[in-house]
C-alpha cells in the first residue's frame, strides 16, 4: 500500500521514509524536512494543526538553514528600513508568506509567533496570503521572526505593495460603505413600503402614507447621494469622452425617479419610487462589488508573486569586506562572490575560476565553467569555487535588467482583447436611450400623465445590468474554481483567450523536463558490479554541489571517501578503501572507454581502468505526455536555449512536429511575434527568467510554482503544483466558462428583449421594473456560481 | 397608529447606529481576509490559547 506523507502528502518510498511522533501516533513523513516541521510543530504544542488543517501542508524545503542564511540581510538596518514602518520601540512589517493554504495555517503561524518574546501582534491574513507582524526591535532580530516560521515549515519574506494595490484596497473599503449604506436603507425603505403596497396595515389615512415617504425620502437620499456616486461619475466620465456606457442610463433613472419622488413627497401629490432606487442601486452595487473584490484579491496574489528579495553583494575595499546593497554598487569596485552565491551584478572575474549555473539566464542548467577575464551576469549562481569580480555595469544596466526591460515592453504591447461584452453594451446602450425617448414622445400624445413612469420603467427594466455582469460573473467564478485546484490565474480575460489558443510554444528545461540531472541508464565494465559501482559513484559525489551530484544523491552512499577533490568543470576524484577513483567526464577520465559506453556522459575510473559509464538525462516530466496527448489539433513547437540534438530527442520522444534549439530570449519573441502576425493565438508555457520576456508576449502564458520570480510575474496562469496537467483542467474550465457566457449573455439579451415591448406599451410599473432587472441579473449570478462546482 | 411616530423615528436611530458600526469595521480592516475568520471559531481550543491570540502583547508578559 502507498503510505503518504502526514505532513505534504506526497507518496513515500519505503526506503526513504521518516517517523515522528504526532497525536500519539507514529506517522510517516517523505523527508527529512517535513519530519522536522512536524516535530517542531508538536514540540510547540500546536499538534492541533493536524486536526483542523483542511489542505495538506506544503512539502518543506531541505535547505531552509541556507535561506535563512541569506535571510540574514534584512537584519541591517538600512536594507530593512525599505519595509519597515516604525512605531516608536516596535516595528512593522508586511511580509508574504508562501505555504499558506488553508485557515489552519494561520492559526498555526499566530501561534508559532505569539510565543514567541519581542512579538507584540501577529495577524496572518488567509485570502491574501500575507501575515503582519509588529515586534520589539529591541529584543528580537528580523530574522529571527522568520526563522521561527520558517521552522513550521513555511517562507516568509519581506515585500512591498505594488502602488494600484494600495488604490484597489481603498476603492475596496468604498465599495463596502457604499454597499453597506445601500444595504441597510433599503431594508428600511421597503419595510414601509411593501406595507403601504400591500395594505398589510389595512386602511393607510393620506396623513401616514405622507409620513412614510417623508421618511422614505430621508432614508433613500443618503443612498442617491452616496452610495449611487460612482455611477454619476462614471457615466460623466463617459459622456466627457462622448462615449455612452452602463452608467449612462442608470444615472438617468436614478436622478429622474429621485427628482420627481422629491416633488411628489413635497407636494403631497403623485407617485414616489423610492423602494425601486433603493434597490436599483443596492443590487448593481452588488455585483460590482463582487467583480471588483475578485479583481483585488488577484491583484493582491500577484504582488506576493514578486517577492522582494534585495540582493546584496560583499564589497572588497582594501582588506575590508562589507556587505552592502547590489543597486548601490558602482562600476570598477570589487566584489567578492563566494560559493553558493548569486553574483549581484554583472562584471569580469579579476581572481579565482568558478562553475556558474546560468540557467535563470538561458533556461538551461549545465554549468558554465568561468575564469579571468570573463565576463559574468546579474543573477546566476556561483556554484563552486570563489570569484573576485570587476563590476563593470551597475544593475541598473545588467543583463538581468535587460531581460526585465524586454518583458515589459512586451507586456505592454501585449494584444488586449477588447470585451466583446463591452463594446455591445456601448450599442445597446444607445438604443435604450433612443427607444426611451421616443417612447416618451409617443406616451404624450397619448397620455401625457404616464409618459414619465413609463420612460423609467424602461430605462430601468432594460438596463443592461444582467448584459454587465454576464462575462465578470463567470470570469471569477471559474478563476476561483481554478485557485482552488492550484492554478492561479492572474488576469481573468485570460480566460476568454485561453479557449481560442491553437498555437502553444513549450520550453523544455524546468517545464517539459524536470530541470536536473537523473541517472538514466549505467552500463559496467565486464566483472564489476553495478551496485557498488553505483554505490562507489554515490559516496564520491555525496561531497560535491554540482548538479551531477543531485542525480546520484538517492543512492545509498556507505564508503568512506579521503582525499576527496573536485576539478572545477571535470568531475570529482577520492580514495575508498585504498583505492583512488575519479569520477567525471571523459577527459577527466582520460582512458580508453569500452564501446557499449559509448553514448555516457560520465564515468567511473581507478587509475588504469573505466570501471563504470553513467547516461545522466534531464528526466521528462511524467505529466508532459499527458500534456501533449491532450494538446491534439494545436500546432505544438518546442522552444529551447539547449543544444540541438537534446532538444530533438526530447521533441520526438513526446512526438512534437517542431522545434527550434539555441534559442536565446529574443529568437524566442520573434518566434512568437511571427505567429501572432500570422493570426494566430499563441499560449506559451515556460519557467525560466530568459522566458520571461515570451511569457509576457504570448496572448496567454503559463508557467510553474517552481519558476523564476520573473517568469511569475509575466505569467497569466501559475501551475502552483508544478503538474503540468492542469493546463488541461484550465482549458476544461475556459470552455466551461465560454459556454456560460454564453449562455448568460443570451439570457440578459432575451430578458431585455422580452420586457421591452411591456414596458413601452405601459404595462410594467418601475418597481416590477426592478424585480425583473434585478431577477435576471439574479439568474446570470447563479448560474455563474455553478462555475465553482 | 399613532405609534409608529415614535416607533419609526427610534427605527432610524437605530439604522444610524448601525450604518456607524459598518462603517468602523470597514475602516478598522475586519473585512479584509473572510476566509479565516470564517473558521477560526473552530480553531481556537481553550481559553487561556484564546486570549493569546486576540491580546498576544498579555501572552508576553505570561511568560
Amino acid at each position: 500500500m502507498q503510505t503518504k506523507c502526514f505532513h505534504c502528502g506526497l507518496v513515500t518510498t519505503p526506503q526513504f521514509t521518516y517517523h515522528t511522533m504526532v497525536q500519539g501516533k507514529q506517522q510517516d513523513f517523505c523527508c527529512p524536512g517535513c519530519a522536522a516541521v512536524a516535530a517542531a510543530i508538536v514540540n510547540n504544542g500546536l499538534e492541533d494543526y493536524y486536526h483542523y488543517r483542511s489542505e495538506f501542508a506544503e512539502k518543506a524545503t531541505e535547505n531552509a538553514d541556507d535561506f535563512l542564511e541569506k535571510l540574514k540581510v534584512f537584519d541591517d538596518d538600512n536594507i530593512l528600513q525599505e519595509f519597515v514602518e516604525d512605531q516608536g520601540n516596535a516595528s512593522e512589517i508586511q511580509l508574504t508568506v508562501s505555504g499558506i493554504n488553508c485557515a489552519a495555517c494561520a492559526w498555526l503561524i499566530e501561534k508559532q509567533l505569539a510565543k514567541v518574546k519581542g512579538i507584540n501582534k501577529v495577524g496572518v491574513n488567509v485570502s491574501a496570503r500575507r501575515a503582519t507582524v509588529t515586534w520589539d526591535n529591541q529584543q528580537l532580530k528580523f530574522s529571527q521572526i522568520l526563522s521561527h516560521i520558517e521552522k513550521i515549515g513555511y517562507h516568509a519574506k519581506p515585500f512591498q505593495p505594488e502602488q494600484h494595490e494600495a488604490t484597489f484596497r481603498q476603492e475596496n473599503k468604498e465599495f463596502l460603505k457604499r454597499l453597506g449604506l445601500a444595504g441597510l436603507m433599503t431594508m428600511q425603505v421597503m419595510m414601509l413600503n411593501i406595507g403601504v403596497f400591500f395594505d398589510l396595515f389595512g386602511h393607510i389615512d393620506a396623513q401616514t402614507k405622507q409620513y412614510f415617504n417623508w421618511i422614505s425620502l430621508l432614508l433613500t437620499t443618503p443612498v442617491i447621494l452616496y452610495s449611487a456616486s460612482e455611477f454619476y461619475s462614471s457615466a460623466w466620465r463617459a459622456l466627457r469622452a462622448k462615449l455612452v456606457n452602463m452608467d449612462v442610463p442608470i444615472t438617468l433613472a436614478i436622478t429622474l425617479t429621485y427628482v420627481s419622488g422629491v416633488f411628489a413627497t413635497i407636494q403631497n401629490s403623485g407617485q414616489t419610487y423610492f423602494e425601486s432606487l433603493c434597490m436599483l442601486v443596492f443590487f448593481l452595487l452588488i455585483s460590482r462589488y463582487l467583480e471588483h473584490s475578485a479583481r483585488y484579491r488577484s491583484s493582491q496574489l500577484s504582488a506576493n508573486m514578486l517577492e522582494y528579495m534585495p540582493t546584496t553583494a560583499t564589497l572588497i575595499e582594501g582588506s575590508q569586506l562589507t556587505p552592502i546593497l547590489a543597486k548601490s554598487l558602482k562600476t570598477e569596485q570589487r566584489v567578492l562572490v563566494k560559493s553558493g552565491d548569486m553574483v549581484p551584478v554583472d562584471g569580469v572575474i579579476i581572481e579565482g575560476e568558478g562553475q556558474l549555473d546560468e540557467a535563470m539566464l538561458t533556461g538551461e542548467f549545465d554549468l558554465v565553467s568561468k575564469s579571468i577575464g570573463e565576463t559574468v551576469f546579474a543573477g546566476t549562481v556561483n556554484q563552486l569555487g570563489t570569484l573576485t569580480i570587476k563590476v563593470n555595469k551597475t544593475l541598473k544596466d545588467s543583463m538581468l535588467n535587460q531581460i526585465n526591460m524586454l518583458q515589459n515592453k512586451a507586456l505592454l504591447s501585449k494584444p488586449k482583447i477588447a470585451s466583446l461584452a463591452d463594446q455591445f453594451s456601448q450599442y445597446f446602450v444607445m438604443a435604450v436611450l433612443l427607444i426611451s425617448l421616443s417612447s416618451y414622445i409617443i406616451w404624450l400624445q397619448i397620455d401625457a400623465s404616464q409618459a414619465f413612469w413609463i420612460t423609467i420603467s424602461i430605462l430601468i427594466a432594460t438596463c443592461p445590468c444582467a448584459l454587465g455582469l454576464a462575462t465578470p460573473s463567470a470570469l471569477s467564478c471559474a478563476v476561483a474554481h481554478l485557485n482552488s485546484k492550484g492554478v492561479l490565474l492572474k488576469r481573468a480575460d485570460a480566460l476568454e483567450q485561453i479557449s481560442q489558443v491553437d498555437w502553444v510554444a513549450l520550453d523544455k528545461t524546468g517545464t517539459l523536463t524536470e530541470g536536473k540531472f537523473t541517472l538514466d541508464t549505467c552500463f559496467c565494465a565486464q566483472n564489476q558490479d553495478k551496485a557498488t559501482c553505483l554505490e562507489i559513484a554515490a559516496s564520491l559525489e555525496q561531497y560535491s554541489s554540482h548538479p551531477i551530484a543531485k542525480a546520484f544523491s538517492e543512492l545509498p552512499s556507505e564508503y568512506l571517501v579521503k582525499d576527496f577533490s573536485a576539478k572545477v568543470g571535470q568531475g570529482v576524484s577520492g580514495t575508498i578503501e585504498g583505492v583512488s577513483y575519479k569520477l567525471g567526464s571523459l577527459s577527466f577520465v582520460n582512458l580508453n572507454v569500452p564501446i557499449q559506453m559509448q553514448g555516457c556522459n560520465v564515468f567511473l575510473s581507478t587509475q588504469d581502468k573505466v570501471l563504470c559509464g553513467f547516461l545522466l538525462t534531464d528526466k521528462i516530466r511524467e505529466s508532459s505526455g499527458e500534456l501533449i496527448s491532450e494538446m491534439e489539433g494545436k500546432y505544438l513547437t518546442l522552444l529551447s536555449g539547449d543544444i540541438p540534438s537534446v532538444v530533438e530527442n526530447v521533441a520526438n520522444s513526446l512526438n512534437i512536429p517542431n522545434w527550434l534549439a539555441q534559442q536565446t530570449p529574443e529568437d524566442k519573441l520573434n518566434v512568437i511575434k511571427q505567429a501572432q502576425a500570422e493570426q494566430h493565438v499563441v499560449l506559451m508555457v515556460g519557467d525560466g527568467i530568459n522566458d520571461g520576456p515570451v511569457l509576457a508576449q504570448a496572448d496567454v502564458s503559463v508557467t510553474l510554482g517552481a519558476g523564476s520570480d520573473l517568469a511569475k510575474s509575466s505569467a497569466d496562469v501559475i501551475l502552483l503544483d508544478n503538474s503540468l496537467e492542469k493546463i488541461t483542467l484550465v482549458f476544461a474550465i475556459a470552455k466551461r466558462c465560454k459556454v456560460k457566457i454564453i449562455q448568460n449573455i443570451s439570457w440578459a439579451l432575451a430578458y431585455n428583449l422580452l420586457v421591452l415591448p411591456l414596458a413601452v406599451s405601459g404595462l410594467l410599473s418601475p418597481w416590477m421594473a426592478v424585480v425583473g432587472m434585478s431577477l435576471s441579473s439574479l439568474i446570470v449570478v447563479v448560474n455563474s456560481i455553478r462555475l465553482l462546482k | 397608529m399613532s405609534i409608529i411616530y415614535v416607533l419609526i423615528p427610534i427605527a432610524l436611530l437605530l439604522v444610524c447606529i448601525a450604518v456607524a458600526v459598518f462603517f468602523w469595521a470597514v475602516k478598522s480592516n475586519q473585512f479584509e481576509d473572510l476566509e479565516r475568520h470564517g473558521s477560526s471559531i473552530l480553531f481556537d481550543d481553550d481559553l487561556p490559547k484564546k486570549a493569546t491570540k486576540t491580546q498576544p502583547s498579555s501572552n508576553k508578559s505570561d511568560e
